[in-house]
Formats: C-alpha cells, sequence, structure tokens
C-alpha cells in the first residue's frame, strides 16, 4: 500500500515535468523580434545580403520614464547563399535569436529583383515562423539595406510604418497596392507575371539612420511608396507610374478608393471625383488564334471638388461628367494594357483566367502565351455612375456667362 | 463483467470526430486538382452504402463484433485468420494517424522537441482513456464534439470575414474536372476516411438502441461528409490548387494568413488543437477496435489489459514505419490502394453477399 502511493507520488511529479511543456520555450527576453527583412545581392557573389530590423524593447515601451535614449529598432545584416543561412548567421551579430513571427515586411533591394525573384520565398513558405501575409516591396534605386536602416516619425516602428504607408496609399489613392508573399508565390506558380509596389527614400539616407532626425519638423529623409514595378520571367523590367499603375490596379480590380480629375469643356482636370466603389470583371477568348480580353469597369463615385462654374443641380450636366469619368478610366485601363503588351508580360492573370475557364484552348495557346498576350485585342467597357455632390449641388462661383 | 452501453448521440459524435479526424487537416484526393471538394462529395454516397453494410452484418448478428461474424458466416478455418489481418491493420493505422499527428505539430510549432515526447503523450493519454473504457471513451466524444464545433465555426468564420475566399479557385467544373474528381473518390476518398469506418463495426454491438443505429451513423457520415467538403472547399478556394497541394498542411497555411482588422490574427493553435483532438478521437478509436479484435479472437476477459500492449506497440510503430514524413506519404499511398480497400471494403461486402446468400438457400446453421 504505501509502495503504491510512493509509486503514484513519483509518477505525479514526472507528470508535472511533463505538463509544463516547455519543452520548446524561448522566453521574451530571449528572442529578437524581426520587424521587417531586407533583401539584397550580395556584392561580386551570388549570395544573398539579408538585413534585420529588430525592435529596441528598451526604447519602444510605451512609458516615458524607460526611455533609454536608444534609437527603437537595430539593424544587423549577414550575407549567405540561402536566406535561413543567412538569418543564422546573424547569431553572431545579435545577442539574442531572431524571431520572425511578427515579421511584416520584405524589401527587395532594386538589384536584386531586376535579377530575379523567383527562388527567394520558398523559406517563408516552409518556415512556420515567417508569415505568408507579410508585404513585399522594392527598393527603388537603392538596396534594401538602407531602406530598412531609416527612423520613421510618428511610426515608432518603421517596418510597421513603411507597411503602413503602402496600405493607406492602396486604400485612397490606387496606385500601389500591399502585395504579400502568398500573393506572389501565387503569381509565380501561376500563368500570369507580377507586380510588387516600389518604395524610395527622398532626401539624405544617411542622416534618416540618426533619431537626431526625427527631433525637426520635416524629417531629412523619407521613404515614400513610389511606382508599380512590373516584372517579367521573375525579373523586374520597368516601373510604372501615375495612371499607368492606376490603370493596371482598374484592370486587376483592385481599386478600393481613388481620385479622378476629370476634364470638362472649359479646362483640363478641374473636376475631382472620389471614386468609392469600382469592380472589374475580366473575360478572355480566342478569336482565331488571337486572344481578346473584355474588361468590364463599373465604378462609383461622388463629387469632390470643382474649380469653376458647373450646374451640379442639373441631371444632364451629371451624366456629361459620367460620360467624361467613364472615358478617362478606359483610357487609363488601356494605357496599362498597353503598357504591359510592349513589355509582353502578363500582369492581369489573362493567361490564368484563360487557362481556368477554357483549359483545352489554353493548352494550344501555352507555349507562345507572351508573345500572343502582345498582340492580344481589348475590349474594354466603363460603367460610371457618379451618385452625389457632397453638401452642396451648385459651387458658389457664379456663372460667368449669366452674371454677364 | 457489465456490458458497456452507450447511446446513440454518443455514436453520432464518434464517427464525426472519427471522420474528421486527420482527414479535416491533410490534403486528401490529392489527384484531383481543384475539385477536391467535389470528390469528397461524389464519396459519401459510397461511404454510406459501405456503412449500411457494416449495420446491416451487425444486425444481423446482434451483439458480435466483425471478428465474431466473419468467423459465423465463412466458418472457423477461413474466418479466424481473415479476423486477424484486422489487429495490425487497425494498429498500423492507428500509428499512422500518430505519425502524422506528430510531424505536423513539429513542423508547425514544436520544431525542437523530439517527436518520440509528442507521440508517447499523445499515446499515454489514449492507453489512459482505453483503460477506463468505451463509455468514459464515448462521453468524451459527446464533450468534444461541442468543442470541434465552435472550434470549426470560429475559423470559418474568421477565414470568411478576412475576405481570403475566392470562388474563382473552385469554379468553372470541366468535364476533366468532373472525371479527375471522380477518380479520386473512388476509391481513395471513399475508403480514406470513409471505409475506415470500418473500425466502427467494434463499436456498433454496444449500442444501446441497436435499431437506431443506421439512422444515426447515416446522419453522422453525410454531416462529416459535408463538413469535410465545406473545409477543403474553403481551404481550396483560399490556397489555390497550387499551395494546397504542396502544404502538408493545409488547414494551418489557410489560418495563418487570417488578419482581420489588425487585431484577430494569428489563430494557429485553434488549428493546432483541431488536429489534436482529432487524432487523438480517430487513434483512440483505432486502438479500440484493435483491442476489441484481439480480445474477441484470443478471448481475453479483461479488455482493458490490452490498452498498454497496444499502445506501445502504435506509439512505436508510429516512428519506425517510416524515416521521414515523405516517406510516410509514401507509405500511406500504397496502404490505400493495396491494403485498405480489401479490409475496408472487399471483406464486409464479401461478408454480406455469403451471408445473404446462405440466408436465401437456409444454409446458416
Amino acid at each position: 500500500m504505501k509502495g503504491k502511493r510512493l509509486l503514484l507520488t513519483v509518477f505525479c511529479m514526472l507528470a508535472v515535468m511533463l505538463l509544463t511543456s516547455c519543452w520548446n520555450s524561448r522566453e521574451l527576453n530571449e528572442m529578437a523580434i524581426v520587424t521587417g527583412m531586407g533583401i539584397d545581392k550580395a556584392p561580386d557573389k551570388d549570395e544573398y545580403r539579408v538585413t534585420f530590423q529588430i525592435v529596441n524593447p528598451s526604447s519602444t515601451a510605451t512609458s516615458m520614464g524607460a526611455s533609454t535614449g536608444q534609437p527603437t529598432i537595430t539593424v544587423y545584416s549577414a550575407t549567405d547563399r540561402t536566406l535561413f543561412g543567412a538569418l543564422r548567421k546573424t547569431s553572431k551579430k545579435a545577442a539574442r535569436q531572431l524571431f520572425f513571427a511578427h515579421t511584416q515586411l520584405v524589401v527587395i533591394g532594386e538589384d536584386m529583383a531586376r535579377s530575379g525573384i523567383d527562388d527567394i520565398f520558398d523559406v517563408f513558405e516552409r518556415s512556420h515562423e515567417l508569415r505568408l501575409n507579410a508585404t513585399v516591396l522594392v527598393s527603388r534605386g537603392d538596396d534594401a539595406n538602407s531602406i530598412m536602416k531609416i527612423l520613421l516619425p510618428i511610426e515608432s516602428l518603421p517596418a510597421m510604418g513603411l507597411v503602413k504607408k503602402v496600405r493607406n496609399t492602396a486604400a485612397i489613392w490606387g496606385e500601389n497596392r500591399d502585395i504579400t508573399i502568398f500573393e506572389l508565390i501565387n503569381g509565380i506558380t501561376g500563368e500570369g507575371e507580377v507586380v510588387i509596389s516600389g518604395i524610395r527614400v527622398i532626401g539624405d539616407k544617411e542622416e534618416g539612420k540618426k533619431k537626431a532626425n526625427l527631433e525637426q519638423t520635416e524629417v531629412k529623409a523619407i521613404p515614400a511608396i513610389s511606382g508599380l514595378g512590373v516584372f517579367k520571367k521573375g525579373k523586374l523590367v520597368t516601373w510604372l507610374e501615375g495612371s499607368e499603375a492606376k490603370g493596371v490596379l482598374w484592370v486587376q480590380n483592385k481599386i478600393d478608393q481613388t481620385t479622378v480629375n476629370i476634364d470638362t469643356e472649359g479646362s483640363e482636370a478641374s473636376v475631382a471625383v472620389d471614386i468609392n466603389y469600382s469592380k472589374t470583371a475580366i473575360n478572355v477568348e480566342l478569336r482565331e488564334g488571337v486572344p481578346v480580353f473584355h474588361v468590364h469597369i463599373q465604378e462609383e463615385g461622388k463629387i469632390s471638388e470643382t474649380r469653376g462654374f458647373m450646374d451640379l443641380s442639373n441631371g444632364d450636366e451629371i451624366a456629361k461628367l459620367e460620360e467624361q469619368l467613364a472615358k478617362q478610366t478606359k483610357e487609363a485601363a488601356i494605357r496599362s494594357i498597353q503598357a504591359a503588351q510592349r513589355l509582353e508580360s502578363d500582369i492581369f492573370d489573362f493567361g490564368n483566367e484563360l487557362k481556368r475557364l477554357r483549359p483545352k484552348e489554353w493548352e494550344a495557346v501555352k507555349e507562345d502565351w507572351s508573345s500572343l498576350f502582345a498582340q492580344g485585342k481589348l475590349d474594354v467597357r466603363v460603367e460610371a455612375h457618379i451618385r452625389g455632390t457632397g453638401m452642396r449641388l451648385k459651387p458658389y462661383l457664379q456663372n460667368k456667362d449669366e452674371s454677364n | 463483467m457489465r456490458k458497456e452501453v452507450i447511446g446513440t448521440n454518443q455514436l453520432f459524435a464518434m464517427i464525426i470526430l472519427f471522420e474528421l479526424g486527420t482527414a479535416i487537416v491533410v490534403p486528401i484526393g490529392l489527384e484531383s486538382g481543384h475539385a477536391v471538394w467535389l470528390s469528397i462529395l461524389l464519396a459519401l454516397p459510397g461511404g454510406v452504402l459501405l456503412y449500411l453494410v457494416y449495420h446491416d452484418l451487425s444486425r444481423q448478428y446482434p451483439g458480435l463484433i466483425i471478428s465474431g461474424y466473419t468467423r459465423k458466416i465463412l466458418g472457423r478455418t477461413i474466418g479466424w485468420p481473415l479476423s486477424l489481418l484486422y489487429i495490425p491493420v487497425f494498429m498500423f493505422n492507428g500509428s499512422r494517424n500518430l505519425r502524422e499527428a506528430g510531424d505536423l505539430l513539429i513542423a508547425a510549432s514544436y520544431d525542437r522537441t523530439p517527436v518520440f515526447i509528442i507521440n508517447a503523450i499523445m499515446v499515454i493519454a489514449v492507453m489512459y482513456i482505453l483503460n477506463k473504457g468505451l463509455e468514459v471513451f464515448a462521453r468524451t466524444a459527446e464533450i468534444y464534439l461541442a468543442v470541434i464545433f465552435v472550434l470549426g465555426f470560429i475559423c470559418s468564420f474568421v477565414v470568411i470575414a478576412a475576405g481570403l475566399v475566392d470562388f474563382k479557385n473552385l469554379f468553372p467544373l470541366h468535364a476533366a474536372d468532373w472525371r479527375q474528381a471522380f477518380r479520386s473518390a473512388y476509391p481513395n476518398i471513399w475508403i480514406f476516411p470513409f471505409g475506415e469506418l470500418v473500425c466502427i463495426t467494434t463499436v456498433l454491438p454496444h449500442l444501446k438502441e441497436s435499431r437506431l443505429s443506421g439512422k444515426t451513423g447515416v446522419g453522422a457520415i453525410v454531416l462529416s461528409g459535408i463538413l469535410l467538403c465545406v473545409t477543403h472547399a474553403i481551404e481550396m478556394s483560399v490556397l489555390g490548387e497550387d499551395v494546397y497541394h504542396r502544404a502538408t498542411f493545409p488547414m494551418y497555411t489557410t489560418i495563418t494568413l487570417v488578419n482581420l482588422a489588425n487585431f484577430i490574427q494569428r489563430l494557429d493553435a485553434l488549428v493546432i488543437l483541431t488536429l489534436i483532438i482529432g487524432v487523438f478521437f480517430k487513434m483512440t478509436l483505432y486502438c479500440y477496435a484493435a483491442i476489441a479484435v484481439t480480445a474477441d479472437l484470443f478471448k481475453v476477459q479483461d479488455t482493458r489489459k490490452l490498452a498498454v500492449p497496444v499502445g506501445v506497440v502504435v506509439l512505436f510503430s508510429s516512428f519506425i514505419s517510416a524515416e521521414n514524413y515523405p516517406r510516410h506519404m509514401e507509405e500511406g499511398g500504397v496502404f490505400l490502394r493495396y491494403i485498405l480497400p480489401v479490409l475496408c471494403a472487399v471483406i464486409p461486402i464479401l461478408l454480406f453477399i455469403v451471408h445473404r446468400i446462405r440466408k436465401r438457400f437456409g444454409l446458416l446453421r
């Protein structure tokens, strides 16, 4: 009886040791939390140079007292043939093991992007720590390393700040979009090509590294989202800007909200229309071996500003503006498709769509799809609606013709 | 010893948890392209018919489990060795589930914990509950069914609410897709997970109201088939065909993509919990079936004594059977193609036919 009780006690003790299940435990103070990664080509070698932006926990604490005067982040980099090798090699420099579950941003250097990005994402899929919904950007005219070092005003963690920037502009301006690793992998494995938003440092990037830079109203270096990088066979070929970039997103059905300045009879781009709903349907078919791309855009918006007199209480005037809006949207869409056709880069997933809807026809054309894509005919239809004029109907400006 | 009795609700819960088990987390029907959800629906009627065969045999021989009526129908000389085959297969299948769970847990979060420790902890739980008996197991199943439903509801809700579902990945279905879906439905999905229910034949005699076993079982199978179909359709629609087929653990990848308002994210724990619960019930039922058949064939009075030996064999065969996960999957393919169909479908259907013939011609002793 006594022996049995003893045995039970021992068993319970052993069970207690197992039940804490801390075999895999890693304490918070043993981790270096990585918020962003920059991937560059190592100079003169076929290796990656990987830069990690790491949170400095003591200076991000919300209580003012704990502030140490250090910047909120620190940066380590390492070079290796594989990304995983580089991230483990960083242990030589870092006092804590890198922890990747909070990595929200991956910046790819322009050189890297031009020499090909197809093979870099495997580790993101395979690892359980790295997240597939991290945002990807291409550093424009610069290496990713220098982007990772720049401190931002307002946002204490620069990687998060950059992610917020791209999301912000994607949501209301619509020339760029937040593209995740997951989308890129799907783009690479699919039949089309990918686009990635660019980021460019405006100003002096050496100053941008310093904390002192933040102690002024206008910082000396500010990273800004700039352009949409078009890839072909995994290599960056060109940047699209302005309305061409917007047109790309329009055709891809990724416009959330955007603004279009439309022309009126008298003056150019003088009425601002705030588009707050947009939907695009695409369809692809083959006619005598040549693809025809049907793009159907529906958009709705309201008038936000007008620079001259216009009788906005008159439904016919609104109808004219709607027509003009549709025309300008159509032009932007066509320009962007033609730009992609010049590059022979199917960034609109037309190939995927053809494969999905008409797999047999796709089989016949898949070999030389990129040249067929370039010859493809366009059929763009736009339905534009203006639903409101804001808080006023007529503007306060008087109609010159009447006052005379 | 008192005969253990379970209720219809408990049987219902057991069947659903068993069906969902591993099938809900691992990619199934690998040959069916984006129409995997369709192949599950196509395999469902087959699964129901197969269950009706098991159900009918058990109704014809009340109180007997599969090894019992095999001997009655085919005679002792053929029936005994044939029933003996079920023991290693049940145990091996249980060990395969354990292996899958262990490997997925290591890949997904316990990267530095030895597989032995993870598997051993799960097997200890299984041995414990088998030692407590079928009634306890059935009651646990009833409780965990609710847990699984809640988890499943939360997971599907957040995935849909996060706007990740893209129906383009599911449609359209061309004639070739239907053919492919049908090919992967029969026999693959028909056998795994539906045919695996052959283990439930060891539980059916314990049902309090045995006349309800048909209705309950069919209900449970249809519901679990629909749940599987919806879950895999969601996974496929979120991940796309390519990622779905390359993923070892598509459900986990799906949930990691959720980011609802920058606030609801990293819900991986829910999926890990689903995996552990599902595998626990599936493995326990396999072990229970192995124990029941062993006890019946070798006339062991106290079945609980067999819990530890069966558990230990399952634990060790779980990692001896394959040196790595790809090998394990390869073995699974062979096992699913050549061995399981014989035991899950061919033998029961044969028994059913032989039984009918003997009854017809009055050859029943």
